[in-house]
């Protein structure tokens, strides 16, 4: 019971328990137990790290308690750089590297404008959500731009980013694990985690404790940019094509996987796990039922109500072992 | 010698003026406004729509505008209230809801602005709204060409229809367009006799989330003989979602609307039997003529601007030869 008890201290524990429960409601109760047929965890492995690896970083900054909405805009403008680069003949290795870097520049404003003006980061990320897209609808004209021709499938870019291993497992949830377990290390284990949890946590005292609390927020700001440049180049070798509706949603659905995943909105609370468990929770959720045949227009709304659910659960444990 | 240059200059400066005032006397609809106010917005199919309205514009010599609202209903009928207050020659409005924009059509009509409707009309129709006349593809017409081309595919292959299953797929499933296509393709269901059908919410825009839906339906719903995306998005994932759910080309029959790369490629590759193309170059282009033409001669012609049903390679081979130049 002790131990039981420990266990429930840590943060993301709760998500935990209602992970293992959704997960074996599912398998037992999908028809034929489809929820565990080797094509259905295929498909999830494939999907779901677009939003995961966004709401990694989304994660870190809101424990550094700061938001980033401009991600549902980020990432589609760091696709058209992609997509742009390879039609002006530049190798997709590149046109990667460039649209990374294009995605820590526009990270780096963010960060800027926050940290400079004081402005609440609801309010400068709400604003460059809105100022990158009309700028990539502007640039874009909202045309889609077709790039297998410059990344056949079977090719080795392809494999390496929307490929399989063993001929089964998406490649995809192997970066999400990279991602989430380098984050987690900088999080937890080395000193910049602590001055992102001090920054969050109490910023007067993290700044008289010697932290530059405006370049630890304006690094997390870049990180969540360079994280939405690289999942902009991995969905778009997966779906073969640039598309001015990619992120589209993303910036409410990586908070509303953070918060699952037990990371406070008020900054100072969170941890790597509980956001890597809130990016699989939702998606499982959503393929759960319909694959449980639940009408699929009622989906939405349990998204919705778990989401709640999540937070007073999260509310009521630690209230109540903590 | 210098004489002779002068004449030739003097000469050529004036048949380039004749010529340009004859070229500016040509356009004929100098001075006039026109404003489209839409719901378009994140896709690429309005950039299209654009492009028709400012090469008619170019052509009749007149400004137009447009308005792209994002799906945001409020906003559209705000942006449409100031179209009106800048009393422009004509508006051409997409009317996406069947009674919100019954009086400001009535309003703007009373204050002397013609207002045409374009893209997606009353589902009744002029019986629904006082718009002087519609220009855009019939939705439901071409969600029933579709649907048709869809049946009769699978009766070619021999499947029996009595125990077909439809799945239709919408990124947004109260929107008009959803609404009124799946009427067209239940309509076709029952002249094949077939009975059971579901509208799958795809969860949005984003591609992503439209995809994983989709997949997660084949998965649970291996009776699934159909599956039509009733937008681009959902149209444009139909090939991933099937691949993913282990599906070969044709196993199920799918079709959709709009022309993205991926659509055209699952037409190649046989998981999607057609698709529809709105020719929505069509719908920007006619509306500023048929105000230009209102203004002038009081006309006021419906015009059906759609569904051109991509099926073959020829037909891809044109449209991937006209969508760089936002034609198609």
């Amino acid at each position: 019971m002790e131990r039981f008890t420990k266990f429930l201290r840590q943060r993301a524990a709760s998500t935990f328990l209602v992970f293992v429960g959704l997960v074996i409601i599912f398998s037992l109760f999908s028809p034929r137990h489809v929820f565990i047929n080797a094509r259905n965890i295929a498909a999830l492995g494939k999907l779901f790290p677009d939003l995961g690896v966004v709401a990694l970083g989304v994660g870190m900054l809101m424990i550094c308690g700061e938001f980033d909405l401009s991600v549902a805009s980020v990432l589609p403008f760091c696709a058209y750089i992609f997509a742009r680069s390879l039609y002006v003949g530049i190798a997709p290795v590149w046109g990667m590297v460039l649209a990374i870097l294009v995605g820590c520049g526009l990270g780096w404003i963010n960060g800027f404008l926050t940290v400079k003006t004081r402005m609440p980061s609801f309010i400068t990320t709400l604003g460059t959500l809105m100022f990158w897209r009309g700028i990539l609808y502007v640039w874009s004209q909202m045309m889609p731009l077709g790039i297998r021709q410059y990344i056949p499938t079977g090719s080795s870019f392809e494999k390496v980013f929307a490929g399989t291993i063993v001929g089964f497992f998406p490649v995809q949830s192997l970066w999400f694990a990279l991602f989430a377990v380098v984050l987690g290390v900088l999080l937890h284990y080395h000193r910049f985690g602590n001055w992102v949890y001090a920054t969050g946590d109490n910023r007067d005292a993290a700044r008289a404790m010697g932290i530059n609390t405006d370049w630890v927020k304006t690094l997390c700001f870049v990180i969540v940019g360079a994280l939405c440049g690289f999942v902009a180049c991995m969905q778009s070798v997966r779906i073969g094509s640039f598309a001015a509706t990619q992120g589209i949603g993303m910036e409410l659905r990586s908070i509303a996987a953070c918060v699952v995943g037990g990371t406070s909105l008020r900054g100072g609370v969170g941890s790597m796990s509980g956001v890597t468990l809130g990016a699989l929770t939702i998606p499982i959720l959503d393929n759960g039922l319909i694959l449980l045949r639940v009408p699929v227009f009622g989906i939405t709304a349990f998204i919705g109500l778990a989401t709640i659910l999540f937070v007073v659960l999260n509310t009521y444990v630690e209230r109540r072992f903590r | 010698m210098k004489r002779a240059w002068i004449v030739v200059l003097v000469i050529s400066l004036l048949v380039f003026s004749a010529s340009w005032v004859v070229a500016q006397e040509a356009k004929p609809a100098e001075g006039m406004y026109f404003r489209l106010v839409t719901h378009g917005g994140d896709d690429p199919f309005w950039a299209v729509v654009q492009k028709g309205a400012n090469d008619a514009a170019k052509e009749l010599g007149c400004r137009v505008d447009i308005d792209l609202c994002g799906g945001d209903l409020a906003l559209q009928q705000k942006r449409f209230q100031e179209a009106v207050a800048l009393k422009p020659q004509g508006i051409a409005l997409v009317i996406n809801d069947d009674t919100a924009w019954d009086k400001p059509v009535e309003d703007a009509l009373a204050q002397g602005i013609p207002v045409i409707g374009m893209n997606n009309d009353d589902s009744q129709g002029a019986a629904g709204n006082a718009r002087l006349c519609y220009i855009g593809q019939s939705e439901k017409a071409a969600a029933y060409r579709l649907a048709r081309k869809l049946f009769d595919t699978a009766k070619a292959k021999g499947i029996d229809l009595s125990k077909a299953h439809v799945a239709m797929a919408a990124e947004v499933p109260g929107a008009n367009y959803a609404k009124i296509r799946s009427s067209g393709v239940i309509e076709a269901m029952g002249e094949y006799g077939i009975t059971s059908y579901e509208i799958i919410d795809a969860g949005g825009l984003e591609m992503t989330t439209v995809e994983a839906r989709e997949t997660s339906y084949l998965l649970a719903h291996p009776e699934t003989t159909f599956l039509i995306g009733l937008g681009g998005i959902c149209t444009d994932r139909l090939t991933a979602s099937l691949k993913a759910a282990g599906r070969n080309p044709g196993e199920v029959i799918a079709g959709g609307f709009d022309t993205t790369p991926d659509t055209l490629n699952g037409i190649r590759e046989g998981y999607i039997t057609a698709t529809i193309d709105q020719q929505q170059y069509l719908q920007g282009y006619f509306a500023v003529y048929v105000l230009y033409l209102y203004n002038k001669y009081g006309f006021t012609p419906n015009i059906d601007t759609g569904g051109y049903l991509v099926d073959s390679p020829d037909k891809i081979a044109l449209i991937e030869k006209l969508s760089p130049l936002h034609v198609r």
